[in-house]
């Protein structure tokens, strides 16, 4: 996540001109990126609660009976 | 284009009403169950994942995401962008990093987490002067935007509309605690989301619900620039630091880091940040719309002209493609979002001034249920008459900058100290105190010695301190000095502490009244 938020603030911060391409019309590199980094926190975090749910929790749940 | 805003309007006052009777019904009903100092700080642990997701997107879009946001988008195009996914990808931070050890340590506070591995006073003392410092500035922030949103939409003047606000949220907090606070930000979120639904729908069928067709009139009428970033980012070391700040800032918010003792349990807390985080970025993907069609369909000069800030350029557009009824539904609708943020911030100030200073520090966490809750009750009232006498002072000032103001110092005082203290043996009690004071004043000072207020307010011809945002420096010397000294001097005992204390963190217990 920090990767592809940092990817995209580097972007900004020292390649502007790039992120102002146009990939079509109305639509920028920038913005694209832009709304693609929303869309991967939307993935990370939720592959991440329906793993834990699933695997992490169990695990902890064998743990805690070992006590 | 003439605009009904600055006149009373009915239709915004009968949908503001409502939700006033709606939401103190939901306080006198939740007084009821409000009868110690659990329920008045946690709900009694018993809001659901949804429902905490739901509160935590209301206690997190104030009125900086959904007027500053469009606004800024309406004004400078993508940079204003720049925010919304900086402030969203906090999310997955809090996700990964906060959520479920803070839900397994703690009770009522963020600084539980680091009093139970470290020594409870001098922790507790400093974590509550960062975590004051953040919600000063957040406060300010709100109550700024409410008294001068009010004073536009309904013609009110500005001192009364911030006792207004001031009043009712502290009717919201005082009786109904953290139940009606809760039951107060899902109403707010369902009907944000709503309404900001609602709103970018009725601009997108002006372009047959293509966005892209919508930006390209928008880059026809502006300039291709509207598009790229520009002048709000033009130094490089600017963004990256502004970019820091919003992304470490929300793991640092006390109103935020509140919500997670209101749910049973690691595995709730987990599930609510995930709706949280999709309540959310659906929220700011709405804004690239509402700004770029703000810019469009209203046109900077008209926005600029009611507002040099940008701040109405929402309401704006809610007349332009719905009339004044619709006008009036969106007033509502970010007025209820004001007042919702501030009871949120409210009581999370209030736990900290007396679950921390008061009955740990001050009475040795031998305070009774009765008497924590009359202190609670108390802290309240002054924090509603303090937040009233802020909001009257700072008239004037820039809502966003204060915003960013509190996520530079939550980034630097709060978060630095809470991660070291979750995932670092050998953090000491003197580290974490000197990393949040370090923090803390390491943001204040700079922000003082900024471009910001030294040009911008103070109107000096140069600043000592380059960059508008302190984060890239404040944020790393924060965690520095936490390293620097605790390595300097090491603890034994509590490391051992942290040992004995790691299977609680990870594992969660059974009860959490065996922690004290």
């Amino acid at each position: 996540m920090m990767v592809a938020y940092f990817g995209f603030i580097l972007l900004v911060a020292f390649n502007k001109p790039l992120l102002g391409t146009l990939v079509t019309r109305g639509l920028s590199l920038g913005m694209l990126l832009g709304a693609l980094v929303i869309i991967v926190a939307w993935i990370l975090t939720w592959t991440y609660v329906r793993w834990a749910n699933t695997h992490y929790d169990a695990s902890l749940a064998k743990l805690r009976e070992r006590r | 284009m003439t605009s009904a805003i600055g006149e009373p309007n009915a239709i915004a006052i009968t949908f503001f009403l409502v939700f006033i009777v709606l939401s103190l019904g939901i306080t006198v009903w939740a007084s009821r169950k409000t009868r110690t100092a659990e329920h008045f700080y946690t709900a009694g642990k018993s809001v659901t994942a949804f429902q905490n997701g739901l509160a935590l997107a209301g206690d997190y879009m104030s009125a900086a995401s959904f007027l500053g946001i469009a606004g800024l988008v309406a004004l400078s195009g993508f940079d204003g962008l720049i925010y919304s996914i900086g402030w969203l990808v906090g999310w997955p931070i809090v996700m990964f990093l906060i959520a479920e050890p803070l839900r397994n340590l703690g009770r009522y506070t963020f600084a539980d987490v680091l009093a139970a591995r470290l020594r409870q006073t001098p922790i507790r003392i400093a974590a509550a002067i960062g975590s004051l410092a953040v919600i000063a500035f957040y406060l300010i922030a709100q109550m700024v935007g409410a008294g001068n949103l009010i004073r536009l939409l309904f013609g009110l003047p500005y001192e009364a509309a911030v006792v207004i606000v001031g009043a009712v949220m502290l009717a919201y907090v005082l009786f109904g605690g953290m139940i009606a606070t809760t039951w107060v930000q899902i109403i707010k979120a369902v009907l944000l989301l709503g309404g900001a639904t609602l709103l970018a729908l009725m601009v997108l069928s002006r372009f047959d619900f293509n966005p892209l067709a919508l930006f390209a009139q928008a880059s026809d009428m502006y300039g291709a620039s509207v598009l790229s970033p520009g002048r709000q980012v033009s130094d490089p070391i600017d963004a990256v630091s502004l970019g820091l700040a919003l992304m470490l800032g929300t793991a640092g918010l006390p109103h935020i880091l509140m919500r997670f003792y209101t749910v049973p349990d690691a595995r709730t807390a987990r599930t609510s940040v995930g709706y949280a985080t999709a309540f959310i970025g659906f929220f700011y993907l709405l804004t690239f719309v509402l700004g770029f069609g703000a810019m469009v369909l209203i046109g900077r000069d008209a926005i600029t002209g009611i507002d040099a800030g940008g701040n109405m350029a929402a309401p704006l557009l809610a007349e332009a493609v719905g009339g004044t009824p619709f006008l009036g539904f969106i007033s509502a609708v970010a007025f209820a979002t004001i007042l919702a943020v501030v009871a949120g911030l409210t009581l999370s100030g209030a736990a900290t001034l007396s679950h921390d200073l008061w009955v740990s520090v001050v009475r040795g966490a031998k305070a009774d249920q009765r008497e924590q809750l009359v202190v609670a009750r108390a802290a309240t009232v002054l924090l509603a008459a303090v937040s009233i006498l802020l909001g009257i002072a700072f008239k004037g000032q820039n809502v966003a900058y204060m915003v960013g103001l509190a996520f530079a110092i939550a980034a630097s005082a709060n978060f630095p100290a809470l991660v070291l203290s979750i995932f670092w043996k050998r953090l000491t009690t003197a580290g974490a105190q000197s990393s949040m004071i370090v923090g803390t004043v390491s943001a204040l000072l700079l922000i003082y010695l900024s471009p910001t207020i030294q040009v911008d307010i103070l109107h000096n011809s140069g600043a000592w301190f380059p960059l508008r945002n302190p984060g890239i420096v404040s944020i790393p010397l924060s965690f520095v000095v936490a390293i620097g000294v605790s390595l300097l001097w090491p603890v034994a005992s509590e490391a051992r502490r942290f040992a004995e204390l790691e299977r609680q963190l990870h594992l969660g217990v059974e009860s959490a009244d065996e922690l004290t």
